[in-house]
């Protein structure tokens, strides 16, 4: 039976901002709640997908090698170790982006589009030529913004970019959110962010020490109970699966938090 | 002298008070697209249609695109410090 596919480009204009976390985790967030999930690097020569995910020692082709029809798609495509229903599609981490143009994958997309439901794409940062083969082939994009002027900004000019490129479903995803900042004063608010992107919000997720544990081990946060972020990636993923989601209450109220906070270990 | 100069160092005034003004600032001037040489040529316009209608500009012009969003559109404040002139000075300026 044919299902509906739908393609989702990550992206944000300015680098380090957390599109890759994003990816890997809503893609195994959703994998979990049942879907097939692609989640496709397109960071052509600088991947990342793979060690957020703990894949790397299983690539053998990878995204260049199928356009270039040295393998075919399924040769390329990585399972995950505990979800069947996940598949990485790796960047080659030895070609230039320039090798490859937005119509090859599109074309690759619409492939992928037979197999899976959901197809995630990670966008390099910039708004080069990286940024246009990732935008090519999607339905929707997620903008991951970080609560900091040059990162609205990128995005600010992001969205317009998208917006000429005919992609008019954009959500934003406000990463790295550290409330305490917020109340002080010292970080623009989520609330703010919105405003001036004017743009659906998709999640709000906190800072967490424990997503840098995370890529280091290539066990996304979502795996991790105890972690707040995690649990904001889940939540965006069920967003994304249709679910009502309410944001996660992100106040630090506990007498504890605040002691933290008093003194710097939080 | 040197060191006393470190402290009487006139300071640049920041462009906004808060982050979330600044932020405003900021994107007014990328979707306006707004060049610095244009805006300078802009205020010079400004200081001449000034002193054609009798003001004196006595101190700094400053101009300010800012992005209204309920229509999406920019609004440009001008700031201009102005003196009426004097008719007496406007007689010696035309003699």
């Amino acid at each position: 039976m044919k299902h509906k596919s739908t393609a989702i480009t990550v992206t944000s204009g300015k680098g380090g901002v957390g599109k890759s976390t994003t990816v890997a985790s809503v893609g195994l967030a959703l994998a979990q709640l049942g879907r097939s999930v692609c989640v496709m690097d397109t960071d052509i020569g600088l991947r990342k997908l793979d060690l957020m995910l703990g894949l790397e020692n299983r690539i053998v082709y990878d995204l260049v090698d199928v356009i270039e029809g040295t393998s075919k798609l399924r040769q390329s495509l990585v399972r995950h170790k505990e979800f069947d229903n996940l598949a990485l599609l790796p960047a080659a981490q030895t070609r230039y982006k320039e090798e490859v143009t937005p119509a090859q994958v599109k074309q690759l997309v619409d492939e992928l589009r037979e197999e899976f439901e959901f197809i995630l794409i990670d966008s390099p940062a910039g708004i080069e030529g990286g940024f246009r083969n990732a935008i090519a082939p999607a339905d929707r994009a997620i903008l991951v913004v970080n609560p900091e002027i040059p990162s609205v900004r990128d995005s600010d000019r992001v969205i317009g970019l998208l917006e000429s490129a005919n992609l008019d479903h954009i959500d934003l995803v406000v990463n790295r959110v550290q409330p305490g900042m917020v109340k002080d004063g010292d970080m623009l608010s989520v609330e703010r962010v919105q405003n001036h992107l004017a743009i659906n919000l998709l999640g709000i997720v906190p800072e967490d020490r424990r997503i840098i544990r995370s890529s280091n081990t290539g066990e996304p946060v979502v795996l991790d109970d105890k972690s707040m972020a995690g649990r904001a990636f889940n939540n965006i993923a069920r967003r994304i699966n249709g679910e009502e989601v309410p944001y996660l209450e992100l106040e630090e109220t506990s007498l504890i938090n605040r002691i933290k906070r008093i003194f710097h270990i939080a | 002298m040197v060191f006393l100069n470190m402290f009487n160092k006139d300071k640049e005034r920041p462009t906004a008070a808060t982050a979330d003004d600044r932020l405003s600032l900021v994107l007014s001037y990328q979707r306006s697209d707004i060049d610095e040489r244009k805006l300078k040529k802009f205020q010079g316009r400004l200081i001449e249609l000034c002193d054609e209608f009798g003001y004196d500009v006595v101190g700094q012009v400053e101009i300010r695109p800012q992005s209204r969003q309920r229509d999406n559109t920019t609004v440009l404040n001008a700031s201009i410090p102005v003196r009426l002139r004097d008719s007496e000075d406007e007689k010696r300026a035309g003699s």
